[in-house]
């Protein structure tokens, strides 16, 4: 039970550790974007897809972590 | 009990409670209830959808049909036109079916009562699995089988980075396919787990607070507060997921089909 439980909770630390990355990223990801819209709207379109690229890409380490914290 | 207690042996229920069980038919030949609400949604979808292209004019009047085709054209321009460019039109069908059965599952499972079938692994699987065969065989018809197995790297490269390069983009293929679908289930489960909690934190603390005669029952307010504010985020992460699905699905796409 004890060992158990340590071991949930040790998941649950090891997907928290495993997000900060992706944050950061996603976050970065999206302040250039706003930056770059701000400086030149006619581009928005091909920035955001960019975007949108760039977080999927960032966003799969911590779903990988999400995935590993439930079959592990 | 105590309030806290309660709350933790209740919230073991509720995860039980997102299992999938079978409500129609047996173990071999039957429905859980996920399955069952996914054929809803998908009624639903089909009436929808239907029911406006019956009543289609040049100019709209009616405003439910207004809706849908704004709708509609919202997938068209921004996800098909925008991202995919030349060539968007032969996509939009697929594109527009997975936007609004998605919007549709997401925004049926805020209703209470109703489950959420995109809140299930097996089903978001599924739509991950049509969206990576589809795209991959739009690239297939794009440059050819073997052509394609090529432009999976980038042209350009240094031709001893060719093969490394080749198999870290291979494995990045591979993962969009998990990622699709891990993170609308990811999205959606975890919004009605959230959502699940701060219900019963309401309802709990009230009794509780109400038996003893204590002013503890006043935090219930606030748990209901913070359950409002949450279902009003649950709200825009619905829509959200049902177009990050299709915009990833639509840039997917054009990874796959635009000459490197």
């Amino acid at each position: 039970m004890e060992i158990e439980l340590v071991l949930s909770a040790l998941k649950v630390i090891g997907y928290g550790l495993g997000a900060i990355g992706p944050g950061v990223g996603i976050g970065l990801a999206c302040y250039g974007c706003c930056v770059g819209t701000a400086r030149q709207p006619e581009v928005q379109g091909r920035l955001f897809t960019n975007f949108i690229i760039g977080a999927a890409l960032a966003e799969a380490l911590a779903l990988i972590g999400f995935v590993l914290a439930f079959i592990l | 009990m105590d309030a806290l207690e309660q709350l933790s042996h209740h919230a073991q229920e509720l995860q039980e409670s997102f299992n999938s069980t079978i409500v129609i038919g047996s173990s071999t030949f039957g429905m859980t209830q996920y399955v069952l609400w996914m054929v809803i949604c998908w009624i639903i979808t089909c009436v929808v959808v239907l029911t406006v292209a019956r009543k289609l004019t040049l100019v709209p009047t009616n405003k439910f049909v207004n809706t849908v085709e704004y709708g509609y054209q919202f997938v068209r321009n921004d996800m098909g036109e925008g991202i995919i460019g030349h060539g968007f039109k032969k996509h939009v069908p697929f594109l527009a079916t997975l936007f609004f059965f998605i919007l549709v599952s997401n925004f049926v499972g805020l209703i209470p009562g109703c489950k959420t079938p995109t809140g299930t692994i097996s089903v978001t699987w599924a739509l991950a699995t049509l969206s990576f065969v589809y795209f991959n065989w739009c690239g297939i018809k794009a440059h050819g089988g073997l052509g394609y197995i090529k432009s999976i790297a980038p042209s350009g490269l240094p031709a001893p980075m060719v093969p490394v390069i080749w198999f870290f983009e291979l494995i990045s293929l591979i993962l969009r396919w998990l990622t699709l679908a891990v993170r609308l289930y990811g999205n959606m489960f975890a919004g009605h787990m959230v959502l699940g909690i701060f219900a019963l934190a309401t309802g709990i603390f009230l009794t509780t607070g109400i038996e003893a005669m204590s002013p503890t029952a006043g935090i219930s307010v606030a748990w209901f507060a913070l359950l409002l504010v949450m279902y009003a985020l649950e709200t825009l992460v619905a829509f959200l997921q049902a177009y990050v699905f299709t915009v990833l699905t639509a840039v997917y796409i054009s990874l796959a089909t635009s000459a490197h």
